[in-house]
């Protein structure tokens, strides 16, 4: 019986239907607000266009993936993995420049990032590969080999270079290793590591801007000139250190004994997140850096980099309560706002639908992310549990730190918000991610 | 087959594992909400307020000041349009670029130095890049409008002052309000940039000369062009104020002090029978047109003090003219005989002090109207002595000295009449009968402005009838209809005296023409009465007076002329008065032979 029903019939009768509800309305949204966003330019038309082939694309892709059963991925997933290096590979060969990193494959009349699929790629390689040696997940090993995997993804992105790319595997990743039950004190090691590398240099970078801003304040001044000194910094560091074996110490002769290796390895990740900020600051970029310090600060640099920030708050903020109406955004419209049809898709649909309008756009993301963990729940396999937990956390991470960013909440980053922001790209891989995912939820039942 | 049921605990572990998962994504989407909610509900209309701003250019077209003109109708003070290229900083182009200003000055074929960013009149910063263009430069400019961008043409009165020397205190002059001054101006509409009227009646009648400001409401894009314009309201000019003020007397009154031996002074021409000011001259006076460039730096630092406005603030001790107090006190009071003679040894001793007339030679035997006209002091002292403090300030107070004429200029000064209260108050010794003496022939503390002087010279031709001194006799607005008029109130308090005192009085005025100290002012056909005064001042030369109307028999103008530090009264005071009074009653003689 059920293997005469064509794929279609069963797509329309078994798919997650507020799933595709969700997705329908915010692409809805989307064509919206690009319109509006282009409209003074008299290039609305040519987004629309753009955004409508796109999403066509997206959506035969969707189908596509969605008959496709997704347990192919888990049996290949080396052949996935060999694929997504090619991408990156071949677009470090084979790419064009555009905006400073060489991410793009340019055909001319349509140009493509392959890093938006390799990102999904990578999620199903990790989730195989998580599934496949789950009962490992205490080792160190497990956790070498998963960080290979990732480094291998990560190179080749920041060989790009595309900084802001890599930070969504980083979420993806530590989410996934959390629900194979990985022991939270390595994660936690992680986020210490990667706080160190990154926070480091930010605070040197942020002192050194604030510096003269502080001088008259001598609490905040000293504080300056005593983190300005490398040495101090080693000095610090070595305190840490001391102080965590001295506490761990303490607890094994109050008799509360934890494994010598838990201390050894924080203070490892301590060192190696300290020395590793090293590298990481030689290779952040000024504009990088300034956007990081204009998040704490937008007034530092209101004419330059905090300008972004300040100019889309106002349009957020002046939209109140029903907005200035479709069109009528004069944020929007007189071009105060950079990026408004990419990056800053939000303060469109803020400034001109006001606050009933963006706060429902929120509430269909989450609808959607929610749709996609119940999917994860009802999954047939462990497997595709993990792909869907794997591609709603990418999502939430993007949604939260594009709107996050708009808002003045997050740095800069150039990150789009997927299925909103105008880009044939990143709408294609979001809706394969979502084809993926109805192919996980048609197959709650059976395999076919 | 199915995961959930092959391995339970697995399974049970990760439910927990994605409950957690979903409860931290439910609260990541409430951060963002609660922010959403906070930027556009709680503070939505703080930032509206900034997208408003930051969107719309208010351009300022300025209103024309009113016209002011004298008695004859020539204008004193108008308005004219003269065009001023701006810059209106946008963004990141806080200063005009390289390429903007090398455009304009090829232009304008001439160096283009760009002022300092002010937060002014026209309602934001804007940068003051050329004035007083031209109608052809204006054009080029409007073609070359898409290469210029931030740079408008706005209109811009100038005020034209025609008489600027002669009339410059009393029509005074307009400057741009400072930022110290806002406080108290804001309350009132004034911003800050407005043009605002210092001294005079400029001033004074501020609020009658602005107009209403006018101008377009723009809307900018972020990169600072124009988008659309909406709401051009056009600037309503102010009203046109009709002075009393006789240009020929103010003309013959600056020249001739001008002239004087210092070039300093003052003088007052009032109308006997209104009140009218007929002619307000402070010497030296400024040039009105200037003072708004740098030139106001040079005018502070003149040692002239040309900025000071002498007829109205200037504090002299009023010499011998005081003695017209005197004279009526004792004619008031005692009932003396004018005929009766006193001896003047040119000295007179008071314990162990004496008192010396001018005269030193001594002016012999006097009676009351001699030595009026002669300006004895010995005389004078006598009946200081016998009139006493008490009535001396009776009557100094009874002819208003000490207080303000309170006519329609800004900042008048009331004078000063020092009492033994004050002296005991001050000095803590009393009031000698020395002091009375001093006084009695206006010296020592007592001081009067100029206007006051011709004040009281008035009331005395008008036989103790005050006038108030009046400035400004109507104010018309743009259609002719008649806004303000002067109107007066007759004051109540007139200076009542016996009408024999009166005539005496009149006599010895008339007297010191004919035949006393102000001799040199005789015209014939003409008579005049008045009073020379020759005031002490300590350290300096003194200050020559003379108070006087004319003609003596149906008084028409009164009028005071000091002249700062000039000596005798009759030598230096007198000669200006004369032609004053040669040039109001059209009658010119040759130079007095003396």
């Amino acid at each position: 019986m059920i293997q005469k029903k064509s794929f279609l019939q069963r797509f329309v009768s078994s798919v997650d239907i507020w799933l595709i509800f969700a997705v329908s309305v915010l692409l809805l949204v989307s064509f919206c607000a690009i319109y509006s966003a282009g409209f003074t330019y008299g290039l609305s038309f040519r987004y629309i266009f753009v955004q409508l082939v796109a999403s066509g694309a997206g959506l035969a892709c969707l189908l596509f993936l969605a008959g496709f059963n997704y347990q192919y991925y888990k049996h290949f997933n080396k052949t996935v993995y060999v694929l997504s290096l090619v991408l990156l590979i071949s677009v470090l060969v084979f790419g064009s420049f555009k905006r400073g990193t060489k991410g793009w494959f340019d055909f001319g009349f349509v140009s493509f990032q392959p890093v938006e699929i390799a990102k999904i790629m990578f999620v199903l390689v990790l989730a195989a590969f998580l599934d496949a040696k789950a009962k490992m997940s205490k080792s160190v090993s497990f956790l070498v080999r998963v960080f290979s995997i990732l480094m291998g993804h990560l190179i080749l992105i920041m060989m790009q270079p595309d900084f802001s790319s890599t930070l969504s595997y980083f979420p993806v990743t530590l989410v996934l290793l959390f629900v194979i039950d990985v022991n939270p004190f390595y994660l936690f090691c992680m986020i210490v590591f990667g706080g160190l590398a990154v926070g480091i240099p930010l605070l040197a970078t942020f002192i050194n801007l604030q510096f003269k801003f502080v001088q008259d304040e001598t609490f905040l001044f000293k504080l300056a000139t005593f983190f300005k000194n490398d040495k101090n910094i080693i000095y610090i560091i070595f305190a840490t250190l001391v102080f965590i074996m001295g506490i761990w110490h303490f607890l094994w002769k109050l008799k509360i004994e934890i494994p010598f290796i838990y201390p050894v390895i924080l203070c490892l990740s301590l060192l190696l997140g300290a020395v590793s900020s090293v590298p990481v600051e030689k290779s952040l970029k000024d504009y990088q850096r300034k956007r990081l310090i204009v998040f704490f600060n937008p007034n530092i640099d209101p004419k330059g980099a905090g300008y972004n920030i300040i100019q889309s708050k106002i349009a957020i903020g002046s939209g109140e309560i029903l907005g200035k109406g479709f069109k009528k955004g004069t944020q929007t419209q007189l071009g105060f706002l950079p990026e408004q049809h990419t990056d800053f898709i939000f303060s469109v649909i803020g400034e001109e639908g006001g606050w009933l309008i963006s706060q429902a756009t929120l509430m269909f993301y989450f609808l959607f992310i929610w749709r996609a963990l119940v999917i994860a729940k009802e999954a047939r396999d462990r497997y595709g549990s993990l792909v869907a937990i794997g591609i709603a956390t990418m999502f939430t991470f993007y949604v939260v730190i594009n709107i996050g960013m708009v808002m003045g909440m997050m740095p800069v980053t150039g990150m789009p918000l997927p299925l909103l922001s105008y880009g044939g790209s990143s709408i294609l891989s979001s809706l394969c991610a979502i084809g993926i995912l109805c192919s996980i939820s048609l197959r709650k039942h059976i395999y076919y | 087959m199915v995961w959930q049921k092959k391995d339970k605990f697995t399974y049970e572990t990760f439910l927990i594992k994605h409950k957690a998962i979903l409860v931290f994504f439910i609260f990541l989407f409430a951060c963002l909400s609660f922010r959403l909610f906070y930027l556009q509900v709680i503070n939505g209309s703080r930032y509206k307020n900034i997208s408003e701003q930051q969107r719309i250019h208010n351009t300022r077209e300025c209103a024309k000041r009113g016209i002011i003109y004298s008695s004859d109708n020539q204008v004193l003070a108008e308005s004219e349009n003269s065009y001023v290229l701006l810059y209106y900083p946008y963004l990141d182009h806080q200063k005009p670029s390289d390429q903007i200003l090398s455009e304009i000055s090829a232009i304008l074929k001439k160096e283009i130095k760009p002022s300092s960013s002010i937060f002014s009149k026209y309602g934001r910063k804007v940068i003051v890049l050329a004035e007083n263009l031209t109608l052809k430069d204006i054009f080029k400019i409007q073609e070359k409008r898409f290469k210029l961008k931030g740079v408008y043409v706005t209109k811009e009165p100038k005020r034209l002052y025609h008489f600027s020397k002669e009339t410059s205190h009393v029509v005074g002059y307009i400057s741009q309000i400072q930022s110290n001054e806002m406080e108290s101006l804001s309350e009132m509409g004034y911003k800050l940039g407005d043009y605002i009227g210092r001294g005079g009646i400029e001033q004074f009648y501020d609020e009658y000369l602005q107009g209403e400001d006018g101008g377009w409401q723009i809307e900018v894009n972020a990169k600072g062009y124009k988008v659309r314009t909406s709401n051009y309201t056009l600037p309503e000019s102010g009203n046109n104020i009709y002075s009393t003020i006789d240009l020929k007397l103010q003309h013959c009154a600056y020249k001739a002090l001008k002239h004087s031996d210092t070039g300093r002074g003052a003088v007052v021409v009032l109308d006997v029978k209104t009140g009218a000011v007929k002619a307000l001259v402070s010497c030296p006076g400024f040039d009105s047109n200037k003072i708004l460039n740098k030139k106001i730096g040079k005018y502070l630092k003149d040692k002239k003090l040309p900025l000071f406005n002498r007829a109205l603030q200037a504090l002299y001790p009023p010499g011998s003219t005081f003695k017209v107090v005197t004279f009526a006190a004792a004619m008031d009071l005692f009932d003396i005989n004018p005929y009766e003679a006193i001896e003047c040894k040119g000295n007179f001793e008071l314990g162990d002090r004496i008192y010396i007339c001018y005269h030193k030679t001594a002016h012999g035997r006097l009676n009351l109207i001699s030595a009026m006209a002669v300006s004895c002091n010995v005389y004078f002292y006598n009946l200081g002595l016998r009139l006493g403090i008490k009535n001396l300030e009776v009557y100094t107070r009874k002819f208003l000295f000490g207080q303000k004429t309170l006519i329609d200029l800004p900042n008048e000064k009331q004078g000063f009449i020092p009492t033994p209260e004050w002296k005991k108050a001050k000095f803590k010794i009393p009031w000698l009968q020395g002091d009375t003496l001093v006084f009695a022939i206006g010296q020592g503390a007592v001081c009067v402005t100029p206007l006051q002087m011709a004040n009281i010279m008035s009331v005395i031709a008008n036989k103790g009838v005050i006038h108030k001194p009046y400035v400004v006799d109507k104010i018309l607005d743009l259609n002719g209809n008649e806004v303000y008029k002067y109107k007066e109130t007759l004051n109540e308090n007139k200076v009542e005296l016996s009408s024999k005192t009166w005539e005496f009085f009149h006599k010895a005025l008339l007297e010191v023409v004919e035949n006393g100290t102000a001799i040199r002012c005789k015209i014939p056909g003409i008579k005049i009465s008045g009073k020379t005064g020759t005031a002490q001042f300590p350290h300096q030369k003194d200050h020559a007076w003379f108070i006087s109307y004319a003609p003596s028999q149906d008084p028409e103008i009164a009028m005071a002329v000091i002249v700062e530090n000039g000596g005798g009264g009759g030598l230096n005071a007198v000669p200006i008065a004369k032609k004053i009074y040669e040039t109001y009653f059209g009658v010119s003689t040759l130079p007095t032979l003396d």
